[in-house]
């Protein structure tokens, strides 16, 4: 009798351990499935979802740490896709800011010209007040490179937009050329380097 | 006490080599670079001078354009005034010059600049500093309301000081040529 009961109890125990056994199984069945489904609607993604939704689908599925061969290969086809997506973000983000740079540019570079032509002092401080529009401040910092060799740039004494400005009015000369723009949030001039023509 | 202060007198010395040092490995293209800047900044006082002395500059113009003139000068530089009526030369400090030069009782005045040259070339100084002289032409001409004209040429000489220093701009580190303007002088005075 007692060694039924424990015969019977043993039993129970094993087949608990199965049981317990088997739904982890199915249950690691169910993460690698949702890990492969979540990691393919990356890979196959035609625009639906963010770049960050993305990021964050693939960080859950490594956080699941499955160390199945067809999950892994999956984690680096959606890291690769990942990558590219950013790549190309970066490539469009570049390639706005250098039209926006070269707009700005040329009408920087227009008003430069158009001060230090100007007719009258009035005329100039006229187009001086529209320049200045342009930067974030009328103490925005213009740096002057006066020479470029390998790392080292000299400089001229640091200046600001709206005294480079009236320099060009006082002097009535127009040398330097824009080497670089840097813009702040909301597209204001934030630091102007220009580049001396004459040296 | 002794040796700390030898230490420290070393130690400055030290500091010193090392700026004179960095100052002396310059190319012969950066220095003409310099060259160059100290030159464009006697051209530009040039300028200036020109516009504060110009009868037709509005009043708060010229007070602006002195401002500017003066961020050129070391403290305390003087400038030289000569005349054809008199053998001496008066100095004033640049900002009681420039205003004198404002209030000029002319009805019309033009100055210019011309010849400006190195008689001294920019060379490396103990201090760090780079010292040269610039001499400079300068034609003026007055004419009073009865129309009167007075004119001279005067043959100057500009002192300029060329250092190198660093600030910074948006977080990042800056080395820039600070030319700086002395004493100027009247060399003579010629009709």
């Amino acid at each position: 009798m007692i060694a039924a009961s424990l015969g019977s109890g043993m039993s129970g125990c094993k087949s608990k351990k199965k049981l317990a056994r088997e739904q982890a199984a199915a249950e690691y069945g169910r993460k690698v499935e949702t890990a492969k489904h979540d990691l393919l609607s990356i890979i196959n993604d035609e625009g639906n979802m963010s770049l960050q939704e993305k990021e964050s689908k693939l960080q859950r599925v490594k956080d699941m740490n499955l160390n199945e061969p067809e999950i892994l290969a999956l984690i680096r086809q959606a890291e690769e896709v990942i990558d590219a997506e950013k790549e190309e973000m970066r490539r469009k983000w570049e390639e706005e800011n250098k039209k926006k740079t070269e707009a700005t540019s040329l009408s920087l570079a227009d008003y430069f010209a158009l001060v230090a032509g100007a007719s009258s002092v009035e005329n100039a401080n006229m187009k001086i007040n529209e320049a200045l529009k342009l930067f974030a401040t009328p103490e925005t910092p213009v740096l002057i490179i006066i020479s470029k060799e390998g790392d080292i740039v000299d400089y001229d004494r640091p200046t600001t937009a709206k005294k480079y400005l009236e320099y060009l009015k006082d002097q009535k000369k127009n040398l330097n050329e824009i080497d670089n723009i840097e813009y702040d949030n909301n597209g204001k001039i934030k630091l102007l380097e220009l580049n001396k023509k004459d040296y | 006490m002794k040796r700390l202060s030898l230490i420290l007198i070393i130690l400055s010395g030290m500091a010193f080599g090392y700026t004179a040092q960095a100052q002396t490995d310059i190319s012969p293209e950066r220095k003409k670079a310099i060259d160059s800047l100290a030159m464009e900044k006697i051209r530009d006082l040039g300028k200036y001078i020109s516009i504060i002395g110009n009868k037709q500059t509005p009043f708060s113009e010229a007070k602006r354009v002195i401002d500017r003139t003066l961020e050129l000068f070391v403290e305390d530089a003087q400038m030289g005034v000569s005349s054809l009526a008199r053998d001496e030369v008066t100095y004033y400090g640049i900002k009681e010059y420039l205003e004198r030069l404002m209030l000029l009782n002319y009805d019309k005045v033009k100055i210019e600049w011309f010849n400006i040259q190195y008689i001294s070339d920019l060379e490396l100084q103990p201090d760090g500093r780079y010292v040269g002289v610039i001499t400079i032409f300068q034609r003026f001409e007055g004419t009073s309301d009865d129309g009167l004209v007075y004119k001279d040429v005067t043959k100057k000489d500009i002192t300029v000081y060329v250092e190198r220093k660093q600030t910074q701009i948006q977080g990042k580190l800056i080395g820039f040529w600070d030319v700086l303007l002395g004493d100027i002088r009247v060399v003579e005075t010629t009709k």
